[in-house]
């Protein structure tokens, strides 16, 4: 029987963090000498695909600014197919942006030939080698419009082959546009049958060798995905589970909305202690980060006597505290500590066509910067 | 985590944390569904849909499940569950008899599939990482069998050769538990880890295996602790074996078939693990590879009433164990009559609505004179005579669209009592029960029906009854339910489940367009106003003939239906259709495809089996696009 494992020290204590105008001004100011971009932004019909790659360009600066596509075909059924006009239209705004010759694409391999989920294990390895990050001084990875099975491991990638290169100077942001207005219009449909652990990090708790370890699991609640909460349930198994709530919010009711849409699985079916419920401002992923870390850090020193425990997260909600997840899910597995992300991914999206017209006024760009010149 | 107040939602074995709570709210009857031969020396497999019980059937022999039992045994609830096991040789009265190696298969081996190395490559890896998990299961459940500390029991484990080794492959492998553990530790933390990495990375150097040598171990070898066999028997299985990709699944069968484990193998899976083919062959492949298919839903159809005893005892174990603990029972909370003074009342205005409009459809014609003076007419209770004179409209309907009915000679009353059947007392009822609004899906046989032989099914409607029953019992009402209530809350279930159907199935438009047209074609046949196919409609069949076309699509004109075979597949592997091959009518044999019994309930149709009409293949590819037309004439009554 081992001893409980302690974390390492948080990596993102301090960290950067800035959204709207404050956003434009940090970006002003940073690329106000000369800097060559890698931009890395999903193709599709959200209509904040091209926000961060606008700010960008209209701030202005020296240097290259290439963009690399990220193209997914969700298949034939996905529902996402029905909004082609919006992709085309996205498509069209982001070449009039910026050059053609400066944009190139990489596909993601979205399923198997024998039909299952490739996604994550595809899009982890879209960039293999730190070379392919050479030429530039900042790469800034846009998840505005791709999804979690897609960016999570992207940026996991992204953070490795730089942490790996031993390069200090180069920049790794992140960027979303976030607005729940919007994003409460646009829905996934079609979860997949089964949930999975997003590569590369299942965590072990698919291991035998772990089996006797108690399973503490941490879904990060979002509206609307029972089915997917069910889902990942079945596949983790959990010992025991601490539901992240988003508060404070910009609804300060919101926190009591999920509590009541998710009454029935988490307290009658699943049997949650309220007590075990932790809480974390939905629009500060370093903030969930440490929220996160804590967790972790008390459930490892509890079940020390049990040879500590295997943490899973799950994010079924916004952007900006997936990123909070993968934080703490990259540190601990550098630390070769188990964690795994577990997921489901669904066939496509649907939205209402209104909302895809609108203006992106609502939307607040959030960027962040995750490693570089500022953490040296 | 805290005590349950609503048991009926604990639905996956894997929700039941404790395994005294699992024993508790095991029902034995569910035991019946395995084979009674070659139980613990032949390969057996066990198919469903998701939620038949499966996992509960094989977490049940899993050593704490067994020692639980054991100790339990002469607890009211444990004792009958005791006998059956054993009876079938699993414990006695020293305590388990049986190893039981639960494992599951949905991990990461479908993942292998993506490694950027060749296939016979992968299948070494998929084998090297079952050979460690099996054995360190096996090594586990050995030492919790025997109540020891883990991992400090494996060292009294040790694995005594049963006669000469035959298998150079096993050779090498340790002897003792401790030594075994660590290196089927090793193994798997190898090949984990690499997957688990980022990537690329080399695959060459990865540990692997050439076949099963976890099994030839355990064939060759008997586990023994302090010197003393750890159990009479071993179990080894595998649950959710259709996580395994196709080509995984198709190298692994046959190898256990080689291998002839002289253990005991079971392995479960879900129908979607199935391509169409084997999905429309439902039945027809029983035993033609290992010992014994069970299809657990199939099982259950042909013994409607057992599994109806089997639901509700499960009900009643439910009920007993929830908190507050006021309810025992569910069944005797569920109201099964119409017949209080609110339903006479109500009946009372039904029967002059019938009665009226059979007059005026009788009027000027001498037809139905002394059919309207049958004294049957006027006999039994208000909802009687209701019905009685509904079926009489039905009667009349048919001898009007008779064309051979040349004469305006009086019809004897006669001929109205032969004519008078079950079946169109059943259709009267139901169209009462539609036309006036009032209960039909309502008291513990129906709720049992609605399940569909499916266990999760059942639980999910009767959580729903329980949820009021217990708000009832919680404002110091009785706890009993109407038959509005219950009809209310089960159409309301079904609406929940219509709706649930795009999470569930692959292709799931095409099969919401194709169920919905099947719904509504079935609802339009029953309702015609002369009940032609009483007590009604709720399935369609081919021809197997068809059927065959299905399954080939071998010509080049039946490719068409090569969609309509992925759409009937897919509403099988989720028991949205139940299928029953082979059905001999009007000297043709049949498949019938049955709608689940919940989609009956969402589209109002009876729940009885046997009410079908056949459909040739053209027609049915309509029904994906653009769906079923109802015909303009001869329009239904409701």
């Amino acid at each position: 029987m081992t001893g409980g494992i302690v974390l390492p020290p948080p990596r993102w204590e301090n960290y950067i963090l800035e959204s709207g105008s404050s956003l434009v001004e940090f970006f002003r100011s940073h690329f106000s000498t000369a800097r060559d971009v890698c931009f890395i932004l999903g193709k599709g019909f959200d209509p904040r695909m091209c926000s961060g790659v606008e700010a960008l360009i209209h701030i202005g600066g020296k240097g290259r600014r290439d963009v690399v596509l990220v193209e997914f075909d969700e298949g034939a059924a996905s529902p996402s197919n029905a909004y082609q006009g919006f992709v085309d239209r996205n498509l069209k705004q982001l070449q009039g942006l910026v050059s053609e010759k400066a944009i190139s694409s990489r596909s993601v391999r979205m399923f198997s030939d024998d039909g299952r989920r490739t996604t994550s294990r595809s899009a982890e390895g879209l960039f293999a080698s730190s070379a392919e990050f050479k030429p530039y001084g900042d790469v800034v990875v846009d998840i505005s419009s791709m999804p979690r099975g897609i960016y999570v491991p992207l940026i996991a990638k992204c953070l490795h082959l730089i942490d790996t290169s031993g390069r200090k100077d180069l920049n790794l942001h992140v960027i979303v546009s976030e607005s729940p207005h919007l994003d409460r219009q646009i829905y996934d449909e079609g979860p997949d049958e089964t949930a999975d652990y997003i590569h590369p990090f299942r965590g072990g708790s698919d291991r035998e060798g772990s089996g006797k370890q108690p399973r503490v699991w941490i879904p990060i609640l979002g509206e609307g995905q029972v089915v997917q909460l069910k889902r990942l349930y079945d596949l983790v198994v959990p010992d025991e589970i601490a539901p992240l709530m988003p508060s404070p919010s910009l609804d300060p009711r919101r926190g009591d909305d999920l509590a009541y849409e998710y009454r029935e699985l988490l307290f009658d079916q699943l049997r949650v202690e309220p007590r075990n419920i932790i809480y974390a401002s939905e629009r500060n992923p370093f903030e969930a980060y440490r929220q996160l870390r804590q967790t972790i850090g008390h459930y490892q020193l509890a079940l020390a006597p049990l040879g500590g425990c295997l943490s899973v997260l799950s994010v079924i909600s916004t952007k900006l505290l997936s990123v909070s997840a993968l934080l703490v899910a990259y540190e601990l597995k550098q630390a070769r500590i188990n964690i795994g992300i577990a997921h489901v991914e669904s066939q496509g999206y649907r939205a209402d066509e209104s909302c895809l017209e609108m203006k992106n006024s609502q939307a607040v760009l959030f960027g962040m910067v995750l490693t570089g010149e500022y953490y040296a | 985590m805290r005590e349950s107040r609503n048991p009926f939602r604990l639905r996956a074995s894997e929700q039941i944390e404790t395994d005294a709570m699992f024993i508790r709210l095991f029902e034995p009857t569910m035991l019946e569904l395995l084979p009674q031969e070659g139980l613990w020396d032949r390969p057996q497999i066990l198919r469903s849909a998701p939620g038949a019980g499966k996992t509960s059937l094989l977490r049940l022999f899993t050593p704490t499940a067994l020692l639980n039992l054991h100790t339990l045994r002469t607890h009211d609830f444990g004792q009958a569950l005791f006998q059956k096991l054993s009876t079938i040789g699993a414990v006695d009265e020293n305590g388990p008899r049986l190893l039981g190696v639960l494992l599951s298969c949905a991990r990461n081996y479908a993942s292998l599939e993506d490694l950027d190395c060749d296939a016979s490559r992968k299948i070494r890896l998929l084998y090297g990482l079952l050979n460690a998990r099996i054995l360190l299961a096996t090594l586990r459940g050995a030492v919790t069998l025997k109540r020891l500390d883990y991992p400090a029991g494996l060292s009294r484990i040790e694995l005594v050769p049963k006669s000469e080794q035959k298998s150079e492959e096993v050779a090498n492998i340790p002897t003792n538990g401790k030594e075994l553990h660590d290196w089927a530790m090793d193994l798997e933390a190898t090949v984990c880890d690499a997957i688990d990495s980022f990537g690329p990375f080399e695959t060459s150097s990865l540990p692997g295996h050439d076949t099963l040598i976890s099994l030839l171990v355990l064939n060759e070898r008997e586990l023994h602790i302090d010197g003393t066999v750890v159990a009479d028997r071993l179990l080894i299985m595998l649950d959710d074996a259709h996580k395994l990709t196709q080509r995984q699944r198709e190298k692994l069968f046959p190898t256990i078939l080689d291998l002839r484990p002289t253990n005991g193998f079971w392995i479960a899976e879900r129908f979607e693990a199935l391509t169409t083919n084997e999905m429309l062959s439902l039945g027809a492949t029983q035993g033609r590879d290992f010992g014994a298919v069970t299809l657990l839903e199939q099982f259950w159809r042909q013994y409607p009433k057992r599994f109806e005893h089997l639901v509700l005892n499960i009900a009643d174990r439910r009920a007993g164990a929830a908190l507050d603990g006021e309810i025992s029972t569910l069944a005797g909370c569920l109201g099964d009559s119409l017949e209080d003074s609110k339903g006479t009342a109500k009946h009372r205005e039904i029967l002059a609505t019938i009665k009226d409009r059979v007059q005026q459809t009788a009027a000027g014609s001498n037809l139905f004179a002394d059919w309207l003076t049958a004294p049957h007419l006027n006999e039994g209770t208000v909802r009687e005579q209701a019905v009685a004179w509904r079926v009489l409209e039905i009667l009349m309907q048919r001898e009007i669209g008779n064309n051979q009915q040349a004469f305006d000679f009086s019809l004897s009353v006669n001929e109205l009592e032969k004519k008078d059947g079950s079946d169109v007392r059943n259709a009267a009822d139901l169209f009462i029960s539609q036309e006036f609004k009032l209960p039909y899906y309502f008291g513990p046989s129906r709720l049992a029906a609605l399940s569909s032989s499916n266990v999760e099914q059942f639980l999910r409607l009767a959580g729903d009854d329980f949820e009021e029953l217990v708000a009832q019992a919680l404002l110091k009402k009785e706890p009993l339910l109407t038959p509005e209530r219950q009809h209310a809350i089960l159409v309301k279930g079904a609406g929940s489940f219509w709706k649930d159907i795009p999470r569930r199935a692959r292709n799931a438009s095409e099969v919401l367009v194709f169920l919905d047209s099947i719904g509504r074609f079935c609802r339009w046949t029953t309702y015609l106003p002369n009940a032609p196919y009483s007590p009604g409609v709720n399935g369609i069949a081919i021809s197997m003939a068809d059927r065959e076309r299905l399954l080939n699509g071998a010509k080049p004109r039946d490719a068409q239906y090569g969609k309509l075979a992925d759409i009937v597949a897919a509403c099988l592997a989720q028991n949205l259709l139940d299928a029953t091959l082979n059905y001999k009518c009007k000297g043709v044999n049949w498949m019938v495809l049955y709608l689940n019994r919940l989609l009956c309930a969402h589209f109002g149709l009876p729940l009885g089996y046997g009410g079908f009409r056949e459909k040739k293949l053209k027609d049915l590819a309509t029904w994906l696009d653009p769906g079923f037309r109802e015909p303009k004439k001869d329009e239904p009554l409701i």
